[in-house]
């Protein structure tokens, strides 16, 4: 299977402190690769320039054979490769219809019928169509995660789905839901995820490969059970010791 | 001493000019939404916005078209805002710059300067005047400027355009998005850069009619934005920084209090009661009467 996105060599650093060093993966198109690691691996800053926020100090970031690197993150994501945030950013303002228009703005002003329409589609599939019109900061902690991921759907161009700790802290219901919308979407579209989570179990059945970032290095690769039994990660997660 | 109709007219002028104090203060607070940065220099927007009108009306439409002069008063200031913002406001959200925002507010202030000694050297410290021939307006029994009037009604039509740029078009959907998450807006598709030279040029172009609009009534002359500047932040503090509604409400509050403590306490000291009313508001609501961080609209 021909790789979508690739990360070649690549390091930030921030002053004296190597965030990431030398990080190089490849996902397969319609692949699901789950990111792990201990707190402080590294995984958002490597989530932060795949997708544009920060630039690296060096290496090459790739989306289907272009070159994403140094790009503006509205340029990454216009490309399809969109992101949530561990802390979520949902535009608590907007109305949560308008948080899921939000995306096809990128489209441009034309879309407008096209988006209203996708907006109800996704509005019903998270069951949120009565609170449509609602400020989303009067949706609970788990609606907004899931509101949060839903928005990315709306992209009809989106090709790569960069999901940062979408289950952090909401209700198994809802984290349900968000599940169901990433296996439907992988399923249906053939769309590609990266997920960053703690939840291993989650991630063993979401996940088709597995990437272990510590100390902003990748340390492994594999399926979640292949990975977990490797020293290097035992050691990276709970100390030399134990390893 | 106080009579009913001193009472009432004093409460009809003090709305008609706090609407106009609006105008300025949702300049300010919108472009601070946006772009994250106080722009000093809004004041001097309002001086060009002024003198556009002059220009306008005494050397190509003559004060019978005076109303046409006025958006093109505002389109030459979104013009003019929209080559400045990326010239040097820009650059400060480019570049490596830590702080930004405070370096780009010091850019403006350095643009208040350049802006102000630029219209004193090309047109003289001295003050100028469109005129105007509209008759005054009788509300009642209660005569009110024409001038005034016609300003006042012109400031509502340009405050609900704005309302409906916000509410009801992609761009204004794009730019309430980016009142509350800069990243979480620019990481959907949407180019945050752009979007800052067009809301500074919608921001200032808003102080620019505001200018335009009160050019009979205030005169034209270099300094003449320092004041509404000035009226342009209290009101952001009483009404909440981002909020429309609270600028709307805020500036008539304002305008409503200084008039009637001139005609009612003493004229020379119209300014304190503003200042008064923004201690009162701090004390009780330090983030405005209805301001929340982030917020537009």
């Amino acid at each position: 299977m021909a790789a979508l996105l690739e990360t070649e060599g690549l390091t930030k650093r921030f002053g004296g402190l190597t965030a990431t060093e030398d990080v190089s993966i490849s996902v397969n198109a319609g692949e699901i690769r789950g990111l792990i690691g201990p707190n402080g691996a590294g995984k958002t800053t490597l989530v932060n320039l795949i997708t544009g926020i920060y630039p690296p100090s060096a290496g090459e970031i790739r989306l289907a054979g272009a070159r994403l690197t140094g790009l503006p993150p509205h340029l990454v994501a216009r490309r399809g490769l969109l992101r949530t945030f561990q802390v979520c950013r949902l535009f608590g303002n907007l109305s949560v219809r308008e948080n899921l228009l939000l995306p096809y703005l990128a489209r441009g002003a034309v879309a407008l019928t096209e988006g209203a329409a996708r907006a109800r589609d996704l509005l019903q599939l998270t069951k949120l169509t009565r609170l449509a019109d609602a400020p989303a900061k009067e949706l609970s902690g788990g609606q907004r995660a899931l509101l949060q991921v839903a928005s990315g759907f709306m992209l009809p161009e989106l090709r790569c789905y960069v999901l940062d700790e979408p289950f952090a802290g909401i209700n198994p219901v809802i984290k349900e839901e968000i599940i169901e919308l990433i296996i439907e979407a992988n399923r249906s579209r053939g769309l590609t995820f990266v997920i960053v989570s703690h939840e291993m179990a989650i991630m063993r059945r979401l996940c088709h490969s597995i990437s272990v970032l510590a100390q902003g290095r990748v340390v492994s690769e594999g399926t979640l059970d292949e990975v977990a039994g490797r020293h290097e990660v035992i050691a990276a997660y709970l100390g030399k010791g134990w390893a | 001493m106080f009579t009913t109709e001193l009472f009432v007219q004093t409460l009809i002028a003090g709305v008609t000019i706090g609407v106009l104090y609006a105008l300025m203060a949702l300049g300010i607070t919108f472009i601070y939404s946006i772009v994250k940065m106080i722009n000093w220099a809004m004041g001097e927007f309002y001086m060009i916005g002024s003198y556009l009108q002059y220009m306008l009306v005494v050397s190509l439409l003559g004060p019978d078209l005076w109303y046409l002069a006025i958006p093109i008063a505002g389109l030459g200031v979104f013009i003019l805002g929209a080559i400045v913002e990326p010239i040097l406001i820009k650059p400060m959200f480019t570049h490596s710059i830590e702080r930004k925002d405070d370096y780009a507010t010091v850019v403006t202030i350095a643009l208040l300067l350049l802006l102000r000694n630029l219209a004193t050297g090309l047109g003289g410290p001295y003050q100028r005047t469109p005129g105007s021939n509209l008759p005054t307006v009788m509300l009642g029994p209660l005569p009110q400027s024409g001038a005034r009037v016609a300003a006042f009604v012109f400031a509502l039509v340009a405050i609900a355009l704005f309302y409906l740029l916000l509410r009801k078009t992609w761009f204004g959907l794009a730019l309430r998005a980016a009142a509350q998450s800069r990243v979480g807006v620019e990481t959907a598709g949407v180019n945050i850069l752009r979007l800052d030279q067009m809301a500074f040029g919608i921001g200032v172009a808003l102080a620019g009619i505001a200018g335009a609009l009160l050019a009979p009534v205030f005169l034209v002359f270099p300094t003449n934005g320092v004041v509404t500047t000035v009226k342009g932040f209290e009101i952001i503090v009483i009404g909440g920084l981002g909020s429309i509604p609270g600028a709307l409400i805020a500036g008539v509050l304002l305008g409503v209090v200084e008039s009637l403590g001139a005609a009612f306490i003493s004229s020379p000291y119209q300014n304190v009661y503003g200042f008064l009313l923004v201690i009162a508001i701090l004390l009780v609501r330090p983030t405005g009467l209805f301001g929340e961080r982030g917020r537009l609209v």
